[in-house]
């Protein structure tokens, strides 16, 4: 304990991430299930978690300016409707300029609601959550029904699509015309090997086969960082949400700065929702955002309103999903990892003397390892619950720790803390 | 160099004439005079609501006056805003800190003054190198990158000092700056301020607590009713003299008694323990031993935090202590719902008006019905009566001498003093056996606080037992029969308001110790 709590973050994040792969190569070796640690597994775990993650720096955006946003769904069906809108009659990257624009007006609608009109914020999230339902619809019955592939509830395909990255000599991308080798697709395929191959297929799922819009909204999370804790724009929104009345005693415009940071919100909202609807699929569906907003947020809190941890719950949430999708037999062998790690956790907890917890911990790991071993079918709901469940109990567990913005959804008007 | 000062001194570091200002239905300030020299420590001292702050925010750009002009440095102004006595090098340090709790102090130093590159990027060495030097000077020892929610009070203003010398102001107005400070911090503050002051600064300092101003500031400007009454300096004034300048004319006395204390005994604590918040820390209370007789008044003294606030919680049954016994009119209670103790007679005016007497966005007449929903006089059967209410909460009103145009009004509505008398109103209209005062009269102005005085004693004729805990120490030796001091969660000096003096009191309340013998 002493050691690890005498590394930096940095080190921390790696030493964990290692340990986690260890535990899914027992699990791998252990039930065969190859997929849980192959390249295609954590490529596509890059791709479901891509629209979550920028619905989760939306929420970061949002509330770390003061405002609580419940509309990220809305903002994110925008951005579908009016992705697959650009993508239809220009392509796909004009599709995600149009959607990203029209984020930024609902984001700004938002803020006129809260700051302008001092609307509660839930409220007004939610009506933009029923405007934007409502109104791609009505949408799509004027600008879709009667095209082409077109209907009430879905648009034409998208013309176009982005281009894919493969990283040269790690997984086989191209230089010029010439392939390089595929080193780490080599080395994932060694099986019986423990660890390495692992590591191999992790690794190539990063470098491999991936969409450049999913590269793009990897790069907002740095980028996002950066703004809010470097320069001199990112200092002031978050000291708006944490206590507006200091800025505006010192001359800061808070009111300016709530409208930037929900156009910038409902912006990368909106991007999430172009992506499901012109790099997921080349259609806009109804619905097809499914809550994905909303488990956005849910990062953005167990995130601790900070754009890496954003990414890793956005990765928690898409790992299961991406299972689920490679193929359903995987799903039974999660519970053999989530069984490791609960006696990992509960390992922990004994050394720290809690022995109410531990217990807890350990009859946990039971269930979980007797449910792999005496049920031979698991039912088809629960493998399609699983990313909710995993969501929800990390959720629950990281809870404590967390720090809001002191000041996310209090109302607050310019001017009259003098 | 000598005649250079002497030049100065025509040069006045503030000078404020005919300054008015009204607003809606109320003129807050008129007329007022205020010259502060250069290098000073300029103390602005009146009642609550005197106009002391108004005037503050006059000059620091606020609001602006409706007549009188305002003279920095020998030339004229005009502020339009904050940012405009900003730049011509006036600071203020607000009362309550304008501080974000999870941003470090070097964020909140130079917030909307960030040193930046061309691209908006903060240079954070730039700032950290001047912080560092402000602190030196300033005497302050603490890691800049540090988050301010881990900073205590004092600390907390030192960065607000901090934030205000960051933009290089020369004439700083703390607004009550000690009133959030324990007695060691205003020490601290003081000797910050001397630094500034022999630096070159010019402190403009709002108080109304007497002996701070006499025994550290230079020079006095008494506000009396929204304008100015005197400008005088320590060493002509008493503390007495002062305080009569303040409030216009004779102080309220509060002693004198003619009536005799009752043989029988209204509230008896016996042993009482009280386990800490943390477990495993030491008794929040240990060993208490009081007892209230009819028609007396036992004053509590002691630094706050040292266990008054967990008795009287003790008493009430919000807390469960771990031995001990607490008996009103001979009825041991210590195992009963606070419901039921108050029912038995127990009154309380709580510590924070805002924190447990109030609602403050209910109506008066809500917050008179509170703690007496079972008052059949209030109500029908199950339902509250509102017309019975809204009368009842009339008779308070009148009798305590409320100033408010209705009992509608939310309670926020009303000024400190008044919030008060309603709270004082409302727990003495229960005829209770036993009330449980804690700081009566705090944050009122002087006559407020005359009437308040007056309803205890009359109360106290009549046979209520008073508990008294006040930080006032002439509030204490003038109405109280009996004198507890606390420290550290005991009992440790018993004394006779007839002989005991402030500054005795206040050797007892640091911890010295008496031979208790009851």
């Amino acid at each position: 304990m002493k050691f690890f709590k005498s590394l930096t973050t940095g080190q921390r994040t790696i030493a964990l991430s290692l340990g986690f792969m260890l535990v899914l190569s027992i699990v791998r070796l252990f039930t065969n299930a190859d997929d849980i640690t192959s390249s295609g597994t954590i490529s596509s775990t890059l791709r479901v978690a891509t629209p979550i993650l920028l619905a989760g720096l939306a929420g970061v955006w949002a509330e770390r300016v003061g405002i609580v946003n419940i509309g990220i769904e809305g903002m994110m069906i925008i951005g579908t409707w009016f992705g697959a809108y650009g993508a239809w009659k220009w392509g796909s990257w004009a599709g995600i300029a149009l959607a990203i624009f029209a984020g930024s007006l609902v984001g700004l609608l938002h803020a006129l609601a809260t700051v302008r009109f001092n609307v509660n914020h839930v409220v007004s999230g939610i009506a933009i959550n029923i405007l934007a339902a409502g109104s791609t619809e009505y949408l799509s019955i004027i600008f879709f029904k009667g095209q082409k592939g077109g209907g009430e509830s879905q648009s034409p395909a998208g013309k176009g699509g982005y281009g894919e990255f493969d990283m040269p000599f790690l997984s086989g991308g191209r230089i010029g015309s010439w392939r390089s080798p595929d080193i780490l697709g080599w080395l994932e395929k060694k099986h019986d090997l423990p660890l390495l191959p692992d590591l191999a297929g992790v690794l190539r799922g990063l470098v491999s086969d991936i969409y450049v819009p999913t590269i793009v909204a990897i790069a907002l999370v740095p980028i996002t960082a950066y703004i809010l804790w470097r320069t001199r724009f990112g200092l002031r929104v978050r000291s708006s949400g944490e206590s507006p009345q200091a800025g505006e005693s010192l001359g800061v415009s808070i009111n300016r700065l709530r409208y930037q940071a929900m156009a910038i919100s409902g912006g990368l909202a909106a991007f999430g929702g172009a992506y499901l609807s012109t790099v997921f699929t080349s259609t806009y569906r109804q619905g097809q955002t499914g809550g994905q907003g909303y488990i956005g947020l849910a990062t953005t809190i167990f995130g601790n309103w900070n754009p890496f941890g954003v990414f890793r719950g956005a990765i928690l949430f898409g790992f299961p999903s991406a299972l689920k999708f490679r193929d359903e037999k995987n799903v039974p062998s999660l519970l053999l990892v989530i069984a490791v790690i609960l006696i990992a956790l509960g390992v922990v907890s004994l050394m720290k003397n809690k022995q109410i917890l531990t217990m807890g911990l350990f009859i946990g790991s039971a269930i979980s390892a007797a449910t792999y071993f005496l049920v031979d079918d698991v039912p088809q709901e629960f493998v399609a619950a699983t990313p909710y469940i995993v969501t929800i109990l990390v959720l629950a567990g990281a809870q404590q720790q967390l720090r809001p913005p002191a000041y996310a959804g209090i109302p607050y008007r310019a001017g009259e803390n003098h | 160099m000598t005649e250079q000062s002497h030049l100065g001194q025509s040069h006045l570091a503030v000078e404020l004439h005919g300054i008015t200002k009204r607003f809606p239905g109320v003129i807050a300030n008129h007329d007022i005079e205020l010259l502060v020299r250069p290098e000073t420590i300029h103390a602005i001292v009146g009642e609550n609501g005197a106009g002391k702050s108004t005037l503050m925010k006059t000059l620091y750009g606020m609001h602006q006056p409706d007549e009188g002009t305002i003279t920095v440095n020998g030339t004229l102004v005009q502020f339009k805003t904050p940012t405009d006595a900003i730049a011509a090098g006036i600071g203020m340090v607000h009362q309550h800190f304008m501080l974000a709790d999870n941003l470090t102090i070097t964020e909140n130093i130079i917030l909307g003054a960030e040193p930046v590159d061309h691209r908006g990027r903060i240079n954070f060495k730039e700032a950290r190198d001047r912080i560092e030097a402000l602190m030196t000077s300033l005497g302050a020892t603490f890691n800049p990158d540090t988050n301010v929610s881990e900073l205590g009070v004092g600390q907390r203003q030192r960065v607000e000092i901090l934030k205000v010398l960051y933009r290089g102001a020369k004439i700083l107005i703390l607004d009550e700056p000690t009133a959030v400070l324990v007695p060691q911090e205003v020490e601290e503050l003081f000797t910050t301020l001397k630094r500034l002051v022999a630096d070159g600064a010019t402190v403009i300092f709002i108080s109304h607590k007497l002996d701070e101003v006499l025994a550290y500031c230079d020079e006095i400007t008494v506000i009396r009713q929204g304008t100015s009454v005197a400008h005088t300096e320590p060493s002509q004034v008493t503390r007495r003299s002062l305080a009569e300048l303040m409030v216009g004319s004779d102080l309220p006395d509060p002693s004198g008694r003619e009536t005799k204390v009752g043989d029988d005994v209204r509230l008896q604590v016996t042993g009482l323990n009280l386990a800490g918040d943390i477990a495993g820390a030491k008794l929040a209370l240990e060993d208490i031993n009081v007892a209230v007789h009819a028609g007396e008044i036992v004053g509590i003294a002691g630094v706050e935090g040292n266990g008054q606030f967990e008795l009287c919680e003790s008493i009430l049954g919000l807390r469960t202590i771990l031995s001990g016994s607490i008996s009103v009119c001979g009825q041991e209670l210590s195992h009963t719902e606070t419901r039921e103790r108050i029912n038995m007679g127990l009154s309380y005016i709580p510590f924070d008006r805002h924190r447990e007497g109030l609602l403050l966005d209910a109506p008066l007449w809500e917050n008179t019905f509170l703690g007496r929903e079972e008052n059949a006089g209030l109500t029908n059967g199950p339902f509250i009566s509102r017309n019975k209410i809204e009368a009842d909460c009339r008779t308070i009103i009148d009798r305590f001498g409320v100033l408010t145009p209705s009992e509608q009004v939310p309670a926020f509505a009303l000024s400190g003093g008044n919030q008060q008398k309603l709270v004082v109103g409302r727990e003495m209209a229960g005829h209770p056996k036993v009330l449980l005062a804690a700081h009566p009269t705090r944050g009122v102005d002087v006559g407020a606080q005359a009437a308040i005085w007056d309803e205890l004693r009359h109360a106290r004729d009549n046979g209520l037992g008073v508990l008294l805990i006040s930080a006032d120490l002439e509030e204490l030796i003038g109405l109280s029969d009996r004198i507890l001091v606390m420290f550290d969660g005991r009992v440790t000096a018993h004394l006779n308001p007839a002989t005991a003096t402030p500054e005795m009191l206040g050797t007892y309340m640091t911890g010295e110790e008496q031979g208790v013998d009851g």
